[in-house]
């Protein structure tokens, strides 16, 4: 319903799938989306239990504290490719508000092929990153739990957002150019 | 090229960038990359090793995690139906006087605020339940619809806050002290709204005709099934004051106790859950996208010193601080004409916060000028989201009424807008009422 608000403010239509890539692309993004999300509903449990077990039984979970961290940070990535599907991009529309809807399809898709690099880009580096974080053999302060796990698991989220960003450059074009 | 042009040429690309479409992360994380290859001399390099850690470190931070948490408590609030019985509650105390259910209806704003850190969720909650209320007692077009934008924005005025959140990140401010100082102002702030019904029923009595007048008992049992959720936002507010809680377990609080309400209630089965965890997964990417495109560019500006070299600029110039202040002021309403409140934010705070923190303003300490200077920011660009031509909540809320024109669902806001500029002058020269609450509570 958001959405919808959103995409009426910008001058947009929301966004819907179109062929079985784009089906299946929706497909996962939601998934994922729907996977981070319950991470942090976890994350609420994990900590009211905690909070409770610390001030009525001075006993808290051990490394509430790491758990969400690590798990915040790969759970976060997960909503990237469903918020680009969604034409959910925080932008600037009033100086294009006038255009053709031709035009702003195209500097739409000329953005989405950036949020595409992005990903990329992201996923790439993040990638290393974890390598390197693997190699130094980096842990956390008390659970000792492996650093690296957590950042390799936002790579599949930023390849996902890098592949939402191809196909949503690609998608006004698939379908016989923008109309104007 | 000096730091100082080298940082303009980076607003200029990122100006151009979003005259483009180009999504504003994104923008901002090229332009800032590009000022980063620059300073480092045009080796990939070091930018290529900056970015290994970029979105783990940024993500995992643990205060920036109140934000998927706050919206996530907003979003059982939102579709667990915790909006109707404020709204219920409210208008059972005042719907009986003239105008009375556009107040009940800002009233139920400000408390669906205090569970929920965002302005557009609570303008389209409230507009959902309230607009139809509205109508059917036959207030005009122009003061139901206006009524309900202006009450929106309440939702980021009034703690929990995101933008507030955001701008603690970025000045390594209290999370808890800010929240604890948009109170005063954020009450000020209904108040103010309350009273420009109040003035617009006076001057025309057919905008907003009297409700009936709800029987005590009924009150009773009003207050009674709202209680809850002022248990949630006590919990959560105490929670943080009291020390007992920093705001990210306050916000997991908030978040299982709204879920655990929302529940209860019955209004929350499977598709409330799902559409809870998209519309959380939604505002969140839009709020982090943005985050780390800010990342990129606030390193590069970092390096080029000109935050810096400009804040000495600006205090030797010798400018009278109040002028400084009000120049700045008027940026955010002006960009407010084009931009989201969140992105104002971290675009601009890199380079004004260095600039006020440099000057004097009533002999204010550091951390007190810092906390002031933060809700001062909070609600000019809170007023973004109301005035044309962006004015998200306006649109939110027009689409909600059909039958109202958006011409004059503007015209209705125009009122709530003076109370605004009121206020946020109010506060500027009476910096206490933002700071009142933080030293007496505040340790």
């Amino acid at each position: 319903m958001q959405n919808q608000d959103r995409c009426v403010a910008q001058h947009e239509a929301p966004s819907e799938p179109r062929g079985p890539y784009g089906r299946l692309l929706f497909w996962l993004a939601k998934g994922f989306a729907y996977a981070g999300g319950m991470v942090f509903i976890a994350l609420v449990l994990m900590s009211v239990v905690s909070i409770v077990g610390r001030k009525l039984f001075s006993t808290p979970v051990p490394g509430d504290v790491e758990l969400l961290q690590l798990s915040s940070a790969f759970a976060s990535a997960t909503f990237f490719a469903y918020c680009h599907l969604m034409k959910g991009d925080v932008k600037v529309d009033f100086f294009t508000a006038h255009m053709t809807s031709g035009r702003r399809v195209l500097l739409d898709s000329v953005g989405s092929l950036l949020v595409g690099l992005l990903g990329t880009l992201l996923a790439w580096r993040t990638a290393v990153g974890a390598v390197s974080l693997k190699e130094g053999g980096e842990s956390s302060a008390i659970l000792e739990l492996p650093v690296w796990i957590a950042q390799a698991l936002m790579v599949p989220s930023f390849i996902l957002l890098a592949l939402a960003g191809f196909y949503m450059c690609w998608q006004p074009w698939a379908r016989g150019g923008a109309r104007s | 090229m000096s730091g100082m042009q080298l940082g303009f040429l980076i607003f200029g690309v990122l100006l151009t960038l979003l005259v483009l479409r180009v999504p504003i992360g994104v923008a901002m994380f090229i332009s800032g990359a590009g000022g980063y290859l620059y300073l480092t001399g045009g080796q990939g390099t070091p930018w290529l090793n900056s970015l290994k850690n970029l979105a783990y470190a940024r993500l995992s931070n643990y205060d920036l995690v109140v934000i998927p948490l706050f919206l996530l408590m907003g979003q059982f609030a939102t579709h667990g139906g915790l909006s109707r019985l404020l709204f219920r509650f409210v208008s059972a105390f005042m719907g009986h006087r003239k105008g009375g259910i556009a107040m009940a209806a800002i009233g139920a704003c400000a408390g669906f605020g205090a569970i929920c850190g965002s302005s557009l969720a609570t303008a389209a909650t409230m507009g959902q339940v309230a607009l139809p209320e509205l109508r059917r007692y036959g207030y005009s077009g122009a003061l139901a619809t206006g009524a309900l934008a202006a009450g929106g924005t309440l939702g980021i005025m009034i703690p929990p806050s995101v933008p507030l959140v955001i701008y603690a990140i970025l000045t390594q401010e209290s999370i808890g002290k800010l929240f604890m100082a948009a109170v005063l102002p954020g009450i000020i702030a209904m108040l103010g709204y309350m009273l420009v019904v109040q003035i617009v029923v006076t001057l025309d009595p057919k905008a907003g005709p009297a409700g009936p007048r709800v029987p005590w008992p009924q009150r009773l049992r009003c207050l009674f099934e709202v209680l809850p959720v002022l248990l949630v936002f006590v919990v959560v507010i105490v929670g943080i004051y009291g020390g007992w809680a920093n705001p990210t377990e306050a916000a997991s609080i908030g978040a299982g106790s709204c879920g655990i309400l929302a529940l209860l209630s019955g209004n929350m089965g499977m598709s409330e859950l799902r559409k809870s965890l998209l519309g959380t997964a939604m505002a969140t990417a839009m709020i982090y996208l943005v985050l780390l495109g800010a990342d990129m560019m606030n390193s590069a500006l970092a390096i080029s010193q000109m935050p810096v070299e400009l804040a000495q600029w600006v205090k030797d110039s010798g400018m009278s601080p109040l002028l400084v202040m009000g120049m700045i002021l008027l940026i955010y309403i002006l960009l407010g004409c084009v931009m989201d409140a969140l992105a104002m934010i971290l675009l601009t705070i890199p380079i004004f916060y260095p600039m006020i923190m440099g000057l004097d303003f009533f002999g204010l300490a550091q951390t007190d000028k810092s906390i002031w200077f933060g809700i001062l920011a909070l609600m000019v660009v809170e007023i973004g989201l109301v005035h044309p031509p962006v004015g998200m909540n306006v649109y939110v809320i027009n689409r909600l009424a059909v039958d109202v024109p958006l011409i004059d669902t503007f015209k209705g806001v125009i009122p709530f807008l003076i109370s605004d500029f009121l206020r946020i002058t109010l506060l500027v020269f009476f910096p206490v009422i933002s700071l009142y609450l933080v030293h007496q509570f505040g340790a």
